[in-house]
């Protein structure tokens, strides 16, 4: 969600008003620099990709959605813009592999494929497990259930296995399941009642009981 | 990562790499597994292809909506040591065990912001206000 004064920022540079340019690179150009210099370890070389990231926001401002969180979509910018310069200087990973992956990687084209469920279908998908999640996380910050968090998180986030998670944690093993069952009891529920299909999440797959 | 982490990469693990949302010590891993590891550049080929057909995951939703990241603010908090505790504890779980690349980013430049000279932060900043200004409309 974007938040008003971004908006603003946004409406201002979009006419063309150059105090707002300067004030949003003030805001962002700090974190932004560090994200690129985490993986380039360059100072010089990293203001650069910074700097074409700044440019890129502007040529793309005519198709950028306000209600979009404005620090993603520059994060997301940098990192299509880290990839090719990676590539330009033969540093990415899959620069060398014997197959489509780094042409893959780097076209982000969405509609590359005929089998691609729609867009739209997708966007309701994903709002309706954001809205979900976010209710269940704010009610736990709000109780104070970090623990059920963190689990979660290593779950979902770093895929982790139950296992691992109830070493790391150190709780049992049962705890982990049981908060994991909760979870993806709840959300398949979400889902369903807003009419969308559960199966299309591997990970709301495993909805037995533990 | 923290030595309970596996020690294998994870399908979340790839997702977040193509997201670019991992740490710099966790991309460094899994592009090094990537290096050597046919088997596991099928597995990204795979997950690309799904990626591809718009299939998607609990993990890339939340990543992409940023469900658990602290907001500025509360990061701001974090390095002043203002924080209630079990707050503070889960921050710094997201920060060091999750290794979120944004946040760290923000954190990151907090700490640059209480450290660096006014006058080199200026610099940078006009030079990236005149490389890109001319596009703002109006003045093309």
């Amino acid at each position: 969600m974007a938040s008003d004064s971004d908006r603003l920022l946004v409406q201002q540079i979009r006419q063309g008003d150059p105090r707002a340019w300067d004030h949003l690179i003030a805001r962002y150009e700090g974190r932004l620099l560090a994200f690129v210099q985490r993986r380039l370890h360059d100072r010089a070389t990293s203001e650069d990709v910074v700097q074409e990231t700044f440019i890129g926001f502007l040529t793309s401002l005519p198709n950028f959605d306000e209600r979009r969180e404005l620090q993603t979509y520059l994060f997301t910018i940098a990192s299509h813009k880290l990839t090719d310069h990676l590539r330009r200087n033969g540093r990415h990973p899959l620069q060398n592999a014997p197959d489509e992956l780094l042409h893959l990687k780097l076209d982000d084209n969405p509609a590359a494929s005929s089998m691609a469920r729609s867009h739209e279908r997708r966007m309701l998908e994903s709002e309706a497990v954001a809205r979900c999640l976010g209710q269940l996380i704010k009610d736990w910050q709000t109780e104070g259930e970090f623990g059920r968090m963190k689990v979660l998180e290593l779950l979902f986030v770093k895929g982790w296995a139950n296992r691992d998670v109830a070493a790391f944690l150190k709780i049992n093993e049962q705890q982990v399941a049981n908060i994991r069952f909760a979870a993806v009891k709840k959300i398949g529920d979400f889902i369903r009642d807003a009419g969308l299909p559960a199966d299309v999440f591997p990970e709301l797959h495993v909805a037995d009981a533990p | 990562m923290t030595k309970a982490a596996k020690t294998s990469i994870s399908r979340e693990q790839l997702c977040g790499y193509l997201d670019d949302s991992l740490c710099d010590t966790e991309t460094a891993r899994v592009e090094d597994a990537l290096r050597h590891s046919e088997s596991l550049r099928k597995d990204l080929r795979s997950l690309m292809q799904e990626r591809d057909r718009g299939e998607h995951s609990v993990g890339a939703i939340w990543r992409r909506s940023r469900l658990t990241c602290p907001n500025r603010e509360q990061l701001g908090s974090f390095l002043l040591g203002v924080l209630d505790a079990g707050f503070h504890g889960y921050v710094e779980f997201h920060l060091k065990t999750v290794g979120c690349a944004f946040c760290l980013a923000n954190l990151a430049d907090l700490e640059e912001q209480r450290r660096e000279a006014a006058p080199h932060t200026h610099q940078r900043r006009k030079r990236y206000f005149e490389s890109s200004a001319g596009l703002l409309r109006g003045k093309r």
